[in-house]
């Protein structure tokens, strides 16, 4: 593997269910999809809904899907992704300042029709995390609260303990652009990785929140934030309790916790981890949190993994 | 439970576990009130009772007593003399304001009119006088407007209820002033949620109030200290029933959320059997004990009053047994449709499907416009139909024909109240010429509707405040120097011009005439730009 130049970004590599229920989307065939996504396990699950919900044009399919049986929580999950997604795409993901109000408008429309249709569907199915997860996302788009987040989430978990899907949405709406604190980011993150089983890969959570508060404050100073011994070791000690652990599988997460501990150790300047980690990924590679750095995801693994294989061998 | 008569009263009585008690029924309450009137059942109750009390509810009024049967009949017959000839000059040691909390919700759903006056404090009470006081009291409190019930074994030996003559009244009718539910608006309560329905009264409903007040205990314990429901009978054959939560600190958002989704569930049918049985026999257990203290008296002398047969304990107790889920599911979801509900202060409830309920009115009125000082979008208008304030994004219209009261104050400040619960203000500090508005208001609006209010603290009279970007700021000024340099220009020059013409030293034209109509044009712009310069000063000075 070492040597490639390939960057594959495409989670469908990494988590092979997103490519069948693509596949039995773009052939609308739901009973298939429903095949595909009863079998999966509740964070995989709720994986693939999200991930699945940027397949263009499955609106009117899925609408269709809910006519017929207005209770199916899958539906109901993936519509619902769909319609943020598209509200999403509209809003663009600049900073708030740089959106027009048009689009703001159009954007808190579309996660409107969303939330109004998981409101019917967490409200016939209160017990599943794939819906909790999706209200995760409106909620902090419809910026209804942080309290209002943070009992969705608490939902999420009461459906299914230590769901790291809602866990990630929940830590990006605790961070101080959507008016958490750090100290609710980082509490937040350590407290869901100590909860975790050993060799999950929810220790990633700490991964992401130092990320977060380094990319996303400018008052912190990089090299400076990760010269911080405390810091170093909670990082280290992360990655003893996921990716280094021996219990740590392929089950879902494991490409993000592995990303992102590739670009800390990248960033730490310990080639001899981010080389070990790039060898775990393969060609592989997920869009965040290198696209907090720069737009160019590709050419960043590119180069870091260039640099961690160049001082291994 | 038996049915009687004492005195011409129809009247229940039903053997009770503890001391006996009675209880002497009115068919008025807060929702008869005008609003100008707010607060005068509860003054009337006061006078005949000494400053005692008695209950008043949005229909009825009782005075109730716990006691020996002397002492019942006692207290009934000292109200009953109290109402035939009401102690006037007790009238000053009893009147004295209101202590409760104000529920804000009935005046969103109903407006300044029936139940809505309850939301409203009890301005016009200071100034109430006692013709229309005794008024008040012969045409409610009468024999043929009033129930009596007794909690004991028999009649009190020597009860007397000598009570004037006069007609039955029907309860008021039932406006409301929003045009489509689920609706919402934002309270000022911090840390609140409320939500309330009308529904069809029944079992039904009952039951359905307590699923939701279990359903809010299970589903919202971790963001509320305390939550409640309430089911309240109206005489039209329908109920209101009130959610309220209050929020734990920081967690009123969550609160909001919370509610809304056990609102959302119970209207997709997610009630379980088991559920609705839990609280079918908590139902039973309580009206058991309410049978055993006599507390379903009040109730059934309210429905002698609306004309409805006294129901018994067995009967009671079968219509709740007979609740099935579907009935509450049915009922969850006719609720849930006519919903009012109230977010915390500066919250919505528009991302979750309800429509903002109304708080200005659709329209300006025709009429005269007075602009703000200072504030050239704020108006005033006054015309044949009402008055409207209108500024940047609101409107308030009332009309002369639905006012429900205006307010006066000693500064001339006048505020009229619409049927609809939306309020013009007429601030003579706000508007250019305002004082001829409220000459209008106060030769429009019958005497009947005016409340005379006490002096205001100079702060919390309005300051007129200049709008924003258009004429704040340095701007004005900047504009009111190079006016004013022009108009010294063109004036000056004008002046000298004449001065060169009439002595005899020439000017720039070739003739007189010419000349003549150069002094006029630089006195005529100097005019101009002077009037302009004079304007921009006064905008940017105006505070």
């Amino acid at each position: 593997m070492i040597g490639s130049t390939d960057v594959v970004l495409d989670r469908a590599a990494a988590y092979p269910e997103i490519a069948g229920l693509r596949t039995a989307l773009r052939r609308a065939d739901w009973p298939a999809c429903r095949a595909l996504i009863d079998q999966l396990e509740p964070s995989a699950r709720s994986g693939a809904l999200l991930d699945c919900g940027d397949e263009k044009d499955i609106e009117g399919f899925l609408r269709g899907v809910l006519a017929a049986d207005p209770a199916d929580p899958a539906a109901t999950a993936l519509l619902g992704h769909h319609l943020i997604k598209v509200g999403w795409q509209i809003r663009t993901g600049y900073t708030a300042e740089h959106v027009s109000r048009g689009q703001f408008r159009q954007f808190h429309e579309w996660l409107r029709k969303a939330e109004l249709l998981l409101i019917d569907g967490a409200a016939r199915h209160p017990k599943d995390p794939a819906i909790w997860t999706a209200r995760l996302l409106t909620a902090r788009g419809l910026q209804l609260g942080l309290a209002e987040t943070r009992r969705r989430l608490d939902r999420a978990l009461a459906a299914h303990p230590d769901h790291l899907p809602a866990q990630f949405q929940f830590l990006q709406s605790a961070c101080p652009k959507w008016s958490g604190t750090w100290e609710l980011v980082h509490g937040f993150a350590r407290d869901a990785a100590a909860a975790a089983p050993p060799g999950s890969p929810h220790a990633v959570l700490i991964v992401y929140a130092h990320l977060e508060h380094m990319f996303g404050d400018d008052e912190t100073d990089v090299l400076r934030y990760l010269a911080n011994d405390a810091i170093r070791a909670e990082i280290y000690e992360a990655a003893h309790r996921s990716v280094w652990h021996p219990e740590f599988r392929r089950g879902y997460g494991w490409l993000q916790a592995l990303n992102a501990f590739a670009m800390i150790f990248t960033m730490l300047d310990d080639r001899r981890s981010a080389a070990t980690t790039f060898t775990a990924l393969g060609d592989l590679a997920a869009e965040y949190p290198w696209n907090r750095v720069g737009a160019d995801v590709q050419a960043q693994v590119r180069e870091a993994r260039a640099w961690a294989y160049e001082g291994a061998s | 439970m038996r049915r009687l008569e004492v005195d011409g009263i129809p009247a229940v009585l039903a053997p009770v576990s503890g001391p006996a008690h009675a209880g002497l029924v009115f068919r008025v309450g807060t929702a008869d009130e005008p609003l100008a009137r707010r607060g005068i059942t509860r003054l009337a109750a006061r006078l005949v009772t000494d400053g005692g009390g008695g209950s008043v509810g949005p229909e009825h009024t009782y005075f109730h007593v716990r006691g020996s049967a002397a002492e019942i009949v006692a207290y009934l017959a000292g109200v009953c003399e109290a109402l035939r000839n009401p102690p006037m000059d007790r009238l000053a040691a009893v009147r004295d304001p209101a202590r409760t909390e104000r529920d804000p919700l009935p005046m969103w759903r109903h407006g300044a009119r029936g139940p809505g006056v309850a939301s409203y404090p009890e301005w016009g009470l200071p100034g109430l006088g006692d013709d229309e006081l005794r008024k008040w009291i012969a045409r409610y409190f009468t024999r043929e407007n009033a129930a009596l019930w007794l909690a004991g074994e028999e009649v009190p030996e020597g009860l007397a209820l000598d009570l004037p003559t006069g007609e039955r009244q029907s309860a008021p009718a039932v406006g409301t002033t929003l045009p489509v539910t689920p609706a919402w608006f934002a309270g000022a309560a911090a840390d609140v949620v409320a939500w309330d329905t009308v529904v069809r009264r029944g079992p039904h409903a009952a039951v359905f109030a307590n699923v939701l007040e279990r359903r809010m205990l299970h589903e919202m314990s971790d963001v509320t200290r305390r939550v409640h429901t309430e089911y309240a009978i109206r005489s039209d054959g329908t109920a209101r029933i009130v959610a309220t939560a209050d929020a734990l600190p920081e967690k009123a958002d969550a609160a909001l959320g919370g509610l809304i989704d056990v609102l959302a569930g119970l209207r997709a049918g997610r009630v379980a059997p088991d559920e609705v049985a839990a609280v079918v026999k908590l139902t039973c257990a309580g009206l058991r004990e309410s049978e055993s203290r006599g507390a379903r008296l009040p109730g059934q002398a309210f429905n002698l009053l609306a004309g409805r047969e006294v129901q018994t304990l067995e009967e009671a107790l079968a219509e709740v047994r007979a609740v099935t889920v579907t009935d509450v599911v049915v009922v969850a979801a006719e609720a849930y449709d006519a919903g009012l509900l109230m977010t915390p202060p500066g919250g919505t409830a528009g991302w979750a499907g309800y429509t903002a309920a109304p708080a200005m009115s659709p329209a300006v009125l025709p009429g005269r416009t007075h602009h703000g000082r200072g504030n050239r979008r704020l108006r005033l208008i006054s015309g044949d139909d009402g008055v409207s304030v209108a500024g940047p994004d609101v409107v308030a219209s009332v009309r002369w024909d639905s006012c429900a009261a205006l307010l006066a104050w000693p500064d001339g400040a006048r505020h009229l109240i619409g049927d609809d619960a939306v309020v013009a203000r007429i601030e003579p500090t706000l508007f250019r010429g305002a004082d001829r508005v409220v000459r209008e208001a106060d030769a429009r609006v019958p005497q009947r509707l005016r409340i005379e209010m006490p002096p205001r603290d100079r702060d919390r009279i309005p300051r007129p405040e200049p709008a924003r970007g258009s004429t704040g700021g340095w701007w004005p000024l900047v504009a009111a120097v190079v006016f004013g340099v022009l108009a010294a220009f063109f004036a000056g020059g004008g002046v000298w011009l004449l001065g060169q013409l009439l002595t005899g030293g020439g000017g720039p034209g070739s003739s007189t005439a010419e000349n003549a109509l150069v002094v006029a044009s630089a006195l005529l712009f100097g005019g101009f730009f002077g009037r302009l310069a004079v304007t921009r000063f006064r905008e940017r000075f105006a505070r």
